[in-house]
């Protein structure tokens, strides 16, 4: 498991944290995801034989943000 | 990496109607005039400005505002919910499915994608409804004195304030004027609404107490500060009904749609809080009696011959004053009285209704509620030469000044 930060400047409330979160349940090889709008980011426990930055960089931008690795 | 595709089959019709049949009805409600006194809070135009003003933020920038989750749950339980209606209706037709052609019926019908929409939004009416109520009761206990009240809206004021400028993203401290919802809530509400059962959408309705936007929350406040149960479980009804279309029209647009056009909307939501916020802590200023309130400062600039009564007329004779307090305002705004010499102010009501009934003079800590119709009389101490006195209703709406000459 892998753990790794990414910036999400383009947040603009805190539903939006609950919108990325979300991405628990569709994306696979997610094991958790803690966002924050106070702090623009997004903290993302994942497998890494399933699942790459890349990959989730991808899913963010389906959900409409920009997610850059910090 | 797979993703779960949430499109719900909504028809536009069914959802066009409702919101319509929505519409109306909210605006009758607010519309509603009684001819009786039983209900004061509807008897009181200032309560239903204030419940207009809550309807119309509701329709304009709470619905937009809090259209992306809320939303995107109501849309994610119904695709769900459809979905199921999909697999136990065998009938003419076949949609492929995970790779396997299986038999569904070949249009879903109406009601079934009308009823959850319309329990999800009863029971978020009834939640904020009640929610409302809550926030009011608790407000009474801080409305102890003008000043707590006037306090209070200067808080609620800056929380607006702060809000809108975060909004506009002038500087992430106000990013903190956003209160994020616990972690255990957003997952729970979450994983709520992957259910299929009717129960499902009332859940959820009621769980979107725990997800308000940054408008509800402003909203919120508002109820908090209006100090009567009865008064914030109204106002937050209208506001809660004036969104109620919006989700109607977000049902068939997908979760990503939604965000677009939440980023679209957030500068008009921002510049209509920042109004909100500003009225709001203008009106507190006026509770307080300062004379750096928007209406005491430009009171001079717009001010017609008309306004001012001088203590050579007829109404200011032998250190007496004469205000009339009508539904509208105070008349003249402007009273001019001798310094050094005590004098009694009479303040006429003629069938008078509005929140300009609970008079108000924050520097002599004087409160008080007018009858509908007739004079009460205030004996006002000898004030220094060139001193104004500030008078105001309990809204902070109507102001008005007695200088000192």
């Amino acid at each position: 498991m892998k753990k790794q930060t990414f910036r999400v400047a383009d947040m603009f409330c805190s539903n939006c944290a609950m919108k990325l979160e979300s991405l628990e349940d569709s994306l696979d090889g997610v094991k958790e995801i803690n966002a924050s709008y106070h702090k623009l980011a997004m903290v993302v426990e994942y497998d890494e034989s399933k699942l790459t930055e890349e990959l989730i960089v991808d899913a963010v931008k389906r959900k409409g943000y920009t997610a850059v690795p910090a | 990496m797979t993703y779960k595709k949430q499109n719900p089959s909504v028809d536009p019709v069914v959802i066009v109607m409702l919101g319509v049949l929505l519409v109306a009805i909210a605006i009758a409600l607010v519309a509603f005039q009684p001819q009786s006194n039983s209900i004061d809070v509807a008897a009181d135009s200032g309560a239903l400005t204030q419940l207009m003003v809550a309807f119309v933020t509701g329709i304009t920038t709470g619905g937009l505002s809090c259209l992306a989750v809320q939303g995107g749950l109501l849309a994610s339980s119904l695709a769900h919910q459809i979905e199921q209606d999909y697999l136990a209706r065998p009938a003419p037709g076949h949609l492929i499915r995970h790779g396997k052609k299986i038999k569904v019926a070949p249009e879903i019908p109406r009601a079934s994608s009308a009823i959850p929409i319309l329990l999800f939004l009863a029971a978020k009416l009834i939640a904020y409804t009640l929610l409302g109520a809550l926030l009011g009761w608790l407000g009474s206990f801080l409305t102890l004195s003008p000043l707590t009240r006037a306090l209070l809206m200067v808080a609620i004021g800056i929380f607006m304030i702060g809000n809108a400028l975060r909004m506009f993203n002038v500087h992430p401290i106000f990013r903190y004027f956003n209160i994020e919802p616990p972690k255990f809530i957003t997952r729970y509400i979450r994983r709520t609404a992957k259910g299929t059962d009717t129960a499902t959408p009332i859940f959820l309705g009621l769980l979107t107490v725990f997800i308000p936007c940054g408008v509800t929350q402003a909203m919120m406040a508002t109820a908090l500060g209006t100090g009567s149960a009865l008064m914030g479980a109204a106002l937050m009804l209208a506001f809660t009904l004036g969104t109620s279309p919006v989700f109607f029209v977000i049902a068939y647009l997908t979760t990503e749609l939604g965000a677009r056009l939440e980023k679209f909307f957030m500068r008009f939501v921002a510049v209509v809080v920042l109004i909100l916020g500003f009225v709001t802590l203008d009106g507190g200023l006026n509770l307080m009696g300062s004379p750096l309130s928007f209406q005491n400062l430009t009171r001079g600039w717009f001010a017609q011959p008309s306004d001012s009564v001088s203590v050579a007329s007829p109404s200011a004779v032998d250190g007496e004053l004469l205000l009339n307090v009508e539904n509208n305002g105070y008349f003249p705004a402007t009273l001019k009285a001798s310094a050094n010499k005590a004098l009694t102010l009479n303040l006429v009501t003629n069938d008078t209704r509005s929140c300009s009934r609970d008079f108000i003079i924050p520097a002599l800590d004087y409160y008080q509620l007018l009858p509908t119709t007739g004079t009460v009389q205030v004996t006002i101490p000898a004030q220094p030469a060139g001193s104004k006195l500030f008078f105001t209703c309990s809204m902070g709406m109507y102001t008005g000044q007695i200088v000192f000459e």
